[in-house]
């Protein structure tokens, strides 16, 4: 399957010249960008890994490619993301947030019912790459 | 004002005179401050007709009363201090009037409306009254609980940011047994949007028991978000007849598992009021849908201006409030909305004329009510509606999504593959205004679902002459 | 604002032109390369090694335009000149120069010296020259008094580490930013000595003279004018006496020297207005600065400014 988390995920994988455009938008916005990355990509995981601090006061994109490139050397079958920040009072959050790269083959989540009383039923997700310990999730 | 025994020897006197007009008047940091358009019969002078609607709307009567001097009563006579000719509208009168704070109860919208509003509007004097717009004091925000999630934490919650959020109304309005209509939740879901929503009037009916909607929709919601790694949601309508049934239905939707349930204008203020503490006690993002509203909010000359309800709303405490899409189905003039959606989500919203907003009002770190876009809009306007509406705002597609010729996840995919594309074009630079339908139409030549619904709806369009618009427009400066 | 790419397929017309005039109009570079002459006084030489670099990099573009592939030029520069000589001024111009002509992205300045490059312990030095690099992408780093990056006698001296990485990006990153190197002429020379794979890199070397004593007249009025201040004639006169003097003590650093001057004299003009009891002050008298405010400087009687 593919997950479809982040602002772009309907729309074919961007290139790198795409990404670097994105990149452009939010420091010209003034937003600040981290890049995250993790292999556990339920959806209410909020904290992926941080790959580096977030990095303020960049102009240009190419200080953050050059760290993705060596994120995406270091975790080749991790899904990555970039998270654009705003400190601007009334936003003070996260302003736009894009997967980057995602592992070749994304297993999904199971839904798993467990039948309370009357028709009632809770609902868990897990996901299948999850049953699997850290670095062995995803297949080389 | 005349001296304290000629103004209340008994009899009749203008309200000019009572104490009600005051043209030197300067109003304090701490006052309510209303606008109203004033459309005074023939033969009412337009000064005397603001000073009846003070009066009207604070302590007079019509007649001289001794126990006025029991009080302190200058000090709760609302004052009416300035009147502004509409422009272009002979016989209309902009009349601004200050309340004191003390005239009304802290964290009380019901309190609040029924002091303005609960008295003057039937005044024979007067042909027409409307409230335009008000401005609430820094002391008076600071008692209300405002939006119980408001857009931040909103969108932390779903962990969507960067575009605007996606949703429909299941269709057809009425007679879907639950069954039935859990599928059009899930489908819809599972192509593409992040919420769905019951109808302003499904509540509980013969067709389709609440209970069974609400469990239906939930199986809909789980299933979908496991099968996209997505938070989803489907605002579960809890309007009932009476605050306990409400409660029993929200405190259902909790125990199922929902983010998120809705609630109609209809239920009143105290309603909304309650079910805004009790969203944010429980962690649910509350929607309001403003049935009802258009009976009051839609003719210039008389009512109450929607800008005013939004206003009252975020007070209230609500979340998603619907507001307005410019090229829609439903009434809404594009600067009108401006300005209501400037209500909505600013943290400091700025007097201008032409959006129709009168006031600077400064929101006090309330909450940011996310602004709800619906009604007649589809994936073919996506690069007007971003232009006019921005991206913090939740569009929704129900005819654009369920009506779709592929099928309802077809149509999700279409206005989902359409939005984040012309967010994509807007952040590159492009110029979507012009080039929308030409952005629109290379993404739907990889994306089928698009290309289907640009071609079903390319010529939709509702263009009526709007009946509330500005008064106010932009003349040409000479250079 | 990318250059477009070289066209290296099929023949050439070599009757294809340029309109080098429309180009040089389209980048506005004359807005800056005139404002570069309004605000610094002087300076000759340089403003004519900027204007000569200008030159180059437009008509490199003018023959990338025509399919004349000549590969990204280096662009980095050495700086040397006496402090306060304006060589940020110049620099700041340049990175717009730049930006105008496609050859910087976004044309800013981040200007740094050895301690924000270099960390104080192992492991320190590299994540902080690269936070630094990162923030500079798309413009110019521009390193002041970089010789004190090389500090070969103190074996435990991180600088190395920040040089290495400076000499990758130099080569590597050259459409990324650019990297001026300034600093005290004879040191900067001691410097690239002993690190030719810097000096290699760099292809540009911009002198910076000393100001004129004329010159520094003429900058000390443009301040006063700024400050609205004037001189007196014999302010003027006693202006003039000091410049001279001053320029021959000891860290005399041009136009900040002036300034500094300059500050002195005011304040000294203050007490002297305040002191005078009774009388109102008129607008003149605030304004004007007299010799009686410059002439007990120590510069004019013990050789110190």
């Amino acid at each position: 399957m593919r997950i479809t988390q982040g602002t772009f995920s309907f729309l074919p994988d961007l290139s790198d010249l795409e990404i670097r455009a994105q990149i452009d938008y939010a420091l010209d916005q003034g937003w600040a960008i981290g890049i995250e990355h993790t292999d556990d990509p339920h959806p209410r995981n909020f904290y992926w890994e941080m790959w580096g601090n977030p990095m303020f006061d960049l102009r240009d994109a190419a200080g953050v490619m050059g760290d993705l490139g060596a994120c995406r050397q270091a975790h080749p079958r991790a899904y990555i993301r970039l998270n654009a920040f705003d400190s601007t009072r009334g936003f003070e959050t996260t302003r736009l947030s894009f997967i980057v790269q995602r592992p070749l083959d994304e297993p999904g989540f199971q839904l798993k019912r467990h039948e309370m009383e009357g028709r009632r039923i809770q609902y868990t997700i897990e996901s299948y790459a999850a049953c699997a310990p850290e670095g062995r999730r995803y297949p080389e | 004002m005349a001296s304290a025994r000629d103004r209340y020897k008994s009899g009749v006197m203008p309200y000019a005179q009572m104490g009600y007009w005051d043209a030197d008047y300067e109003p304090k940091d701490t006052d309510v401050i209303a606008v109203f358009r004033i459309s005074p019969q023939e033969g009412v002078d337009p000064i005397e007709a603001a000073a009846a609607v003070a009066g009207e709307s604070s302590t007079a009567t019509w007649t001289v009363v001794w126990t006025d001097r029991l009080t302190a009563c200058d000090a709760y006579r609302a004052k009416a201090y300035r009147v502004d000719p509409v422009p272009g509208a002979p016989g209309q009168y902009f009349s601004y009037i200050a309340y004191d704070l003390d005239l009304f109860e802290e964290g009380s919208i019901a309190n609040l409306t029924a002091s303005i509003i609960g008295n003057v509007f039937g005044f024979k004097p007067l042909k027409a009254l409307r409230l335009e717009d008000m401005r609430i004091p820094v002391a008076y925000l600071k008692t209300f609980q405002g939006p119980a999630t408001g857009i931040v934490v909103e969108r932390e919650r779903l962990d969507k940011f960067g575009r605007p959020l996606l949703g429909a109304t299941t269709k057809p309005k009425l007679g879907l047994s639950s069954k039935n209509y859990g599928r059009v939740v899930y489908e819809a879901l599972k192509g593409g949007l992040d919420f769905v929503k019951d109808d302003e009037n499904i509540n509980s009916q013969p067709f389709m028991h609440w209970r069974d909607r609400f469990l239906y929709c939930m199986e809909a919601v789980n299933k979908a978000s496991a099968a996209t790694g997505e938070v989803k949601g489907h605002y579960l309508n809890v309007t009932a007849a009476t605050m306990e049934d409400m409660y029993e239905r929200a405190e259902f939707a909790k125990q199922l598992g929902s983010c998120i349930v809705m609630i109609d204008l209809v239920i009143g203020y105290t309603a909304i009021q309650s079910m805004a503490k009790w969203a944010r006690r429980n962690d649910m993002i509350l929607h309001l849908h403003r049935a009802g509203h258009g009976t009051y909010t839609r003719q210039k000359t008389h009512g109450v201006s929607f800008r005013v309800i939004a206003k009252w709303m975020r007070m209230a405490g609500v979340d998603h409030i619907h507001a307005g899409t410019v090229v829609g189905k439903l009434e809404g003039d594009p600067n009108v909305i401006k300005g209501i959606y400037s209500i909505c989500r600013d943290s400091f919203t700025f007097r201008n004329l032409e959006y129709g907003v009168f006031f600077d009002q400064d929101w006090a770190g309330l909450r940011k009510l996310m602004p709800v876009a619906s009604g007649g809009i589809h994936a073919g306007q996506m690069h007007q509606l971003l232009t006019y509406l921005g991206e913090d705002v939740v569009l929704q597609f129900g005819g654009g999504t369920i009506g779709h010729p592929q099928g309802i996840q077809a149509g999700a995919t279409a206005n989902r593959v359409a939005l984040e594309t012309m967010i994509k074009a807007r952040n590159e630079g492009q110029d979507i205004w012009n080039d929308g339908p030409e952005i629109l139409a290379a993404a739907a030549k990889w994306c089928s679902p698009l290309r289907a619904a640009l071609d079903t709806w390319k010529d939709v369009t509702f263009n009526y002459q709007s009946t509330d618009t500005a008064d106010f427009v932009p003349t040409a400066v000479t250079a | 604002m990318n250059d477009p790419a070289p066209d290296s397929s099929g023949p050439h017309d070599i009757t294809q032109s340029v309109d080098v005039q429309a180009l040089s109009a389209d980048t506005r570079i004359g807005d800056v390369l005139d404002e570069l002459d309004r605000e610094l006084v002087g300076l000759k030489p340089v403003k004519a090694r900027v204007r000569d670099i200008a030159a180059l990099l437009l008509i490199e573009r003018a023959r990338k335009q025509v399919g004349l592939a000549a590969g990204s030029p280096s662009l980095h520069m050495s700086f040397t000149g006496n402090p306060g000589t304006g060589k940020t001024t110049v620099a700041m111009r340049m990175a717009q120069i730049l930006h105008r002509l496609g050859y910087l992205r976004r044309g800013h300045v981040v200007a740094v010296t050895r301690d924000d490059l270099v960390g104080q312990y192992i492991g320190h030095t590299a994540p902080k020259t690269k936070e630094v690099l990162k923030k500079a992408m798309g413009g110019v780093l521009f390193i002041d008094e970089a010789y004190y990056l090389y500090r070969p006698e103190n074996e435990r001296d991180y600088g190395q580490e920040a040089i290495e990485i400076l000499l990758q990006v130099m080569e590597n990153h050259r459409d990324d930013l650019v990297v001026i190197l300034a600093g005290y002429r004879e040191r900067m020379e001691t410097f690239f000595r002993s690190n030719p794979g810097l000096s290699s890199r760099i292809a540009h070397h911009l002198d910076f003279p000393d100001y004129s004593p004329a010159e520094l007249e003429s900058i000390a009025a443009r301040m006063l004018e700024s400050m609205q201040y004037r001189l007196s004639s014999s302010g003027a006169a006693a202006l003039r006496d000091y410049i001279p003097l001053r320029m021959r003590q000891a860290h005399f650093a041009n136009a900040r020297s002036i300034r500094n001057a300059l500050d002195r004299a005011r304040l000294r003009q203050a007490n002297r207005l305040f002191a005078r009891a009774g009388s109102k002050l008129t607008r003149d008298e605030l304004m004007t600065i007299d010799d009686a405010d410059i002439r007990p400087s120590r510069v004019f009687t013990q050789g110190e400014p």
